[in-house]
């Protein structure tokens, strides 16, 4: 996977978002919060990404940022592994009526538009980053499911199940051994691209004033950039910027390992 | 579709794509301007066009051209006739008697008459306009009809502000035979206005315009306008935007980013005023609440007054458009601000050591920690919240910043307006919150509310601070009772002199309005008319 | 494709439907606070929540309180706004032709524009082209739509100026007819561009992948043995089948499409149903909130009924039958 151009740069630029979000607050030069400089001070030594409207260091906002949205992100994914893996791998294993249920169920959920439920939600339960995280996360494993149960119903018929079956082992048990160890790259792949796509969610969440107000994060900085596009063309430049490499990093992971599987 | 150079048709698609793209962007951008047609933007979309029911500024701002008040106010804030010529100030001003202008019509042809002013006092203003139910409902005894074009406002003791509050942005007139027998709140014609302004409707697009036709009956004779339209651009960029690129000839507001620009453009002219539809001589202002036991102390207080840094508000938030406030009382209203009051001056350094004073020790690098302060546990940081509208927040982040240099973490959370109001004001779920108070031109109209004990009550804009004082409340029974100016002046010093010894606000900054218009129209005013008596060229 | 398919699918979605209204209905009565306020707004008085309590019948046990909003939301009332003093339905209309004018206009830019690439693409697997292609696609795929947007005025509106800034139509604007079908055109390109960008990033690989899946089969091996030339292979014999995912991705995407379209139009100032969405969230107007997303989610379950009925329509595989 590595050997992929793809999949180095994706690795770095995964690297980067990681260590803004476990480090950037160490490293921050100034506290965001603080007034450091001049008023819409364009990128300088002293800011190296400008300044905002009350003089305020966006480099360090943007460090501090990284945590917030990188934390939704890997909270919601980690429900949506959970959730995903334990309805697709019912649902492929089982068969039948449960399978039928579970899938019509994992279709409801599909079909509901992820970025206005989560709108509707939070303007009648109020902001929060535990309301974010478990909005997104209670609607996100649907495509997860799906390719745990296709690939369940893949491997079930397979000699090395059908002899665990034979021997006697409980389904729970060939689950766990024999099929999460095989699909879980399968896994990986939609988990990252999900990961992605979590993000770009609470982004826009955080643009349209919807993420936690106590906290920075990056839709929320470049919400506050657009009432000075014209005079302070850093304030959106940035925070946007760090997003995409983000996603950016995370997805090119993803397509590395998926083709790095496929064996391309 | 297909043919023997298959590869090249596939680019087809996106080739006609790019050409329709470009066309449609290199298209003409100016559309020939009709010399007579003024083009107004506003930020919001006011939802209704009656601004008798509401204090909401962009409805006021919409529909102010449909209306007339009894008096109108000149630039220097005198009363001048409109809807009546004359009037008597009666029994030592316990009485005010209006006369009529005759002759005026409602743009329906329906002719004005007493009527109409005593049905709007009773049925819409002392009912749901917050300003004049604030000032007027508790003196007032009755307003009635003596004929059809004299009307009589009768108090129980004499109160002088009235004439300030006969504005059209204050008491526009609304039509009775429209309004009668119906809710006035949910009555079609909030859409559909009728008025005896100088322009008549035509028009309401949601979100879109609202379109005027010049009123060729005015009472003041017809406007050089012919038709006035309001676009409803929400984004402030945008409108100065549209200004520059000659598609919208006024602005109601002027963002900060933008003056400086602007001020260098020569096709364009700024003005500033203190006027506005939603309230004018306003002040921002911090208010505490002050059945926090850490509001409780006055060393507390005074310590947050001291750690405040006004002028960087006016640097850093209204980007130089505005002042810092030195006196409870704008000093728009010339009469009664008092310039000579002592508000406490940035000073850290004692603001330190009053917090010190009063328990609150510094340890370290974070908030400050109460050791021997009442009504709070020892060892409890000092970190209070602040709510404000979204608008202002911006306030918070800025105090945040400043008290965090004196040991005080301030935790600033935007609230939407209902849930503001809500919270404030009803719940009294808050530890410091913002709001701008606008003064009025009087006294009485726009500071009485934050001070007096009668006001504290569920109502959004009233006494925030939950201030209780007999000697205030004596004081502002006194000066409205008074219609003599020196000793007006004379209680309203004493009022302010109380105000900044007692602390419970602090008076942040005063903002004005910056209107910004484009040099192919002149004649324009800075109030609800604007428009009334300017003219275009091409 | 029966009759007797299309009446399966049908009844197939009345569950989902049903699924998704007592979902509203159960958020407006888990969420904290009083009900009424969810389903009439904050800024009413007591007399008007007097009305709406009886309207929704919000005293009565909660299986009654269910079907009669059950009832309501069939007959298309959705609640009543008190911010714009209307019917909450009424209010959503009004703002859905904009933006049906800007997904639209988005999708059929990006289907022209991503099929095309994604045949280059894929006919020429891991080449130069496909390397820049793909690489273009998932940088796409993983920007913001808000980011986008603000580069994209940024770069075109403000500094080169050749786009307008914001809106449907020029402030000054009085013309009708073709002048104002200009007008708004000129206005649409932008945001749907931006729009559009995403979708071609998705539209690509899905294109690319579908295709690659097509070229290994027989029939082409057959087109190519018979000697015609590669473009009119993939064009001619591969493509078509290779839509047919397309169009179950359009059903998909529908969601995602009409979310990018509201925080285009909040970008561009687009007097669309993303606009709306702000005003109400900023004003609390949560009956207009709840409107919106039962609506979206209506519209979503019928783009996917129809997507899959037009895929069994061109796929001769269920045809048979």
């Amino acid at each position: 996977m590595l050997r992929r151009p793809s999949g180095r740069i994706g690795v770095a630029f995964v690297a980067v978002a990681l260590g803004m979000a476990i480090v950037g607050p160490l490293l921050a030069p100034y506290d965001p919060f603080a007034i450091t400089g001049g008023s819409l001070a364009s990128p300088s030594v002293a800011h190296a990404m400008g300044t905002d409207s009350l003089g305020r260091d966006v480099l360090s906002a943007v460090l501090f940022g990284a945590r917030t949205s990188l934390l939704v992100a890997c909270a919601v994914s980690a429900i949506a592994l959970v959730c995903g893996i334990a309805i697709g791998a019912t649902a492929g294993y089982r068969g039948g009526y449960i399978d039928a249920a579970l899938m019509r169920t994992t279709e409801l959920f599909q079909v509901i538009p992820r970025f206005f439920f989560a709108v509707v939600v939070i303007a009648l339960f109020g902001p929060g980053l535990d309301r974010i995280i478990l909005v997104l996360g209670f609607t996100s494993w649907p495509s997860l499911a799906r390719v745990v149960r296709g690939e369940v119903i893949a491997m079930r018929d397979l000699d090395f199940v059908r002899a665990a079956v034979a021997m006697g082992a409980p389904a729970g048990h060939i689950v766990r051994r024999q099929l999460l160890p095989n699909l879980m790259p399968t896994v990986i792949v939609t988990l990252g691209l999900l990961f992605g796509q979590v993000l770009l969610l609470e982004a826009t969440l955080g643009f349209l004033g919807l993420g936690d107000p106590g906290a920075i994060s990056w839709g929320m900085l470049a919400a506050q950039a657009q009432g000075f596009l014209r005079v302070a063309w850093w304030l959106a430049l940035f925070p946007g910027l760090a997003i995409t490499i983000t996603v950016l990093g995370v997805n090119l992971l993803a397509d590395a390992y998926a083709a790095a599987l496929g064996g391309e | 579709m297909y043919d023997r150079t298959g590869h090249r048709r596939r680019f087809s698609g996106p080739l006609v794509l790019l050409l329709v793209w470009g066309g449609a962007a290199c298209a003409s951008d100016r559309f020939a301007r009709d010399p007579a047609t003024l083009v107004a933007a506003i930020a919001g979309d006011p939802g209704q066009l009656n601004p008798a029911i509401t204090t909401n500024g962009g409805v006021h701002t919409a529909a102010g051209l449909l209306y007339d008040g009894l008096l109108a106010l000149d630039d220097s804030l005198r009363p001048s006739p409109a809807l009546a010529v004359r009037w008597d100030v009666e029994d030592g001003g316990a009485r005010y008697r209006f006369h009529l202008r005759r002759g005026v019509q409602w743009h329906d042809g329906a002719p004005f008459s007493s009527a109409d002013v005593v049905f709007t006092f009773e049925q819409m203003l002392l009912r749901y306009h917050a300003r004049t139910r604030a000032s007027m409902a508790s003196s007032l005894v009755s307003v009635s009809a003596v004929d059809d074009s004299t009307v009589l406002f009768t108090f129980r003791r004499p109160y002088a502000p009235l004439l300030q509050q006969l504005d059209v942005s204050e008491a526009p007139i609304l039509p009775a035979h429209l309004y009668a027998g119906r809710d006035p709140l949910r009555n079609p014609v909030n859409v559909a206005p009728v008025g005896t302004g100088p322009f008549r409707f035509v028009s309401y697009t949601p979100h879109s315009e609202i379109r005027y036709a010049v009123n060729d009956r005015y009472f003041r004779g017809p406007s050089a306008l012919k038709a006035v339209v309001l676009r409803i651009i929400p984004d402030e960029d945008t409108q100065v935007a549209a200004l520059e690129a000659g598609e919208v000839d006024w602005l109601f507001t002027v963002p900060g980013p933008a003056r400086r620009r602007l001020a260098r453009d020569s096709r364009v002219r700024l003005v500033r005023s203190a006027l506005s539809a939603g309230g004018s001589n306003c002040i921002t202002t911090l208010g505490f609440n002050l059945e926090r036991p850490w509001f409780r102390d006055l060393r507390v207080r005074k310590a947050i007054a001291h750690a405040v840094n006004r002028p960087q508000f006016v640097e850093r938030v209204l980007f130089g458009e505005g002042r810092a406030a030195d006196a409870p009382i704008s000093s728009g209203i010339a009469f009664a601000h008092a310039s000579d009051i002592a508000v406490p001056a940035y000073d850290t350094v004692e603001a330190a050591r009053l917090l010190e004073a009063a328990g609150w020790r510094r340890t370290g690098a974070g908030p400050r920690i109460a050791r021997g302060v009442a009504g709070v546990v020892d060892g409890t940081p000092f970190t209070i919240g602040f709510k404000a509208m979204p608008s202002q927040i911006a306030y918070g982040d800025l105090l945040r910043a400043q008290l965090h240099g004196v040991g005080i973490d301030l935790r600033p959370e935007p609230l939407e307006q209902a849930v503001f109001a809500a919270s404030v004001f009803t719940a009294r779920d808050f530890d410091t919150a913002i709001g701008a108070y606008c003064n009025g031109t009087d006294p009485e109209i726009g500071v009485r509310r934050m001070y007096v004990t009668s006001s504290i009550a569920p109502v959004p804009f009233s006494n925030m601070a939950g201030y209780r004082s007999a000697e205030m409340d004596s004081l502002f029974d006194r000066a409205g009772a008074s219609i003599a100016l020196p000793e007006r002046r004379r209680l309203y010093h004493d009022i302010q002199a109380l105000a900044v010894r007692d602390q419970p606000y602090v008076w942040l900054v005063e903002t004005s309005n910056l209107r910004a218009y484009s040099t192919r129209c002149h004649g324009f005013s800075v109030s609800s008319h604007f428009a009334a008596t300017a003219a275009c060229t091409k | 494709m029966t009759a007797r398919f299309v009446a399966g699918r049908l009844l197939q979605v009345v569950p989902t439907v049903l699924a998704i209204v007592i979902i509203g209905f159960l958020l407006t009565r888990l969420a904290p606070g009083d009900p009424v306020l969810a389903l009439a707004g904050e800024h009413g008085d007591a007399a008007y929540y007097a009305f709406m309590r009886e309207r929704f019948g919000l005293d009565q046990s909660l299986p009654r309180q269910l079907a009669i909003y059950l009832r309501q939301v069939a007959s298309g009332d959705l609640g009543f706004s008190y911010v714009y003093g209307r019917d909450t339905m009424h209010v959503i209309l009004e703002r859905v032709p904009a933006t049906i004018l800007l997904t639209g206009t988005a999708l059929l830019s990006s289907l022209l524009v991503a099929i095309p690439l994604g045949a280059i693409a894929a006919a020429r697997p891991h080449g130069a082209r496909d390397v820049g292609i793909s690489t273009l696609a998932l940088g796409l795929y993983s920007t913001p739509a808000f980011w986008v947007g603000q580069l994209a005025i940024l770069g075109l509106s403000l500094k080169l100026g050749i786009f307008p800034v914001q809106g449907m139509t020029s402030a000054g604007g009085d013309s009708t007819g073709v002048l104002r079908a200009w007008d708004v055109a000129r206005h649409l390109a932008l945001p749907a561009l931006v729009l559009a960008s995403q979708e071609i990033a998705v539209l690509v690989r899905v294109t690319r992948s579908s295709l690659l899946d097509e070229l290994p089969r027989d029939h082409i091996r057959t087109a190519r043995a018979k000697g015609l030339g590669e473009a009119r292979t993939l064009v001619r014999h591969a493509l078509p089948r290779a839509m047919l995912p397309i169009v179950t991705i359009v059903g998909a995407r529908i969601g995602h499409l009409i979310a990018g379209a509201s925080i285009v139009e909040i970008i561009f100032g687009w007097p669309g149903m993303g606009r709306l969405l702000l005003a109400s969230l900023q004003s609390r107007d949560t009956p207009i909130l709840l409107g919106i997303f039962l609506v979206v989610s209506l519209t979503v379950v019928l783009v996917n009924l129809l997507s899959d009925l037009a895929y069994a329509a061109l796929d001769p595989r269920i045809r048979v039958r």
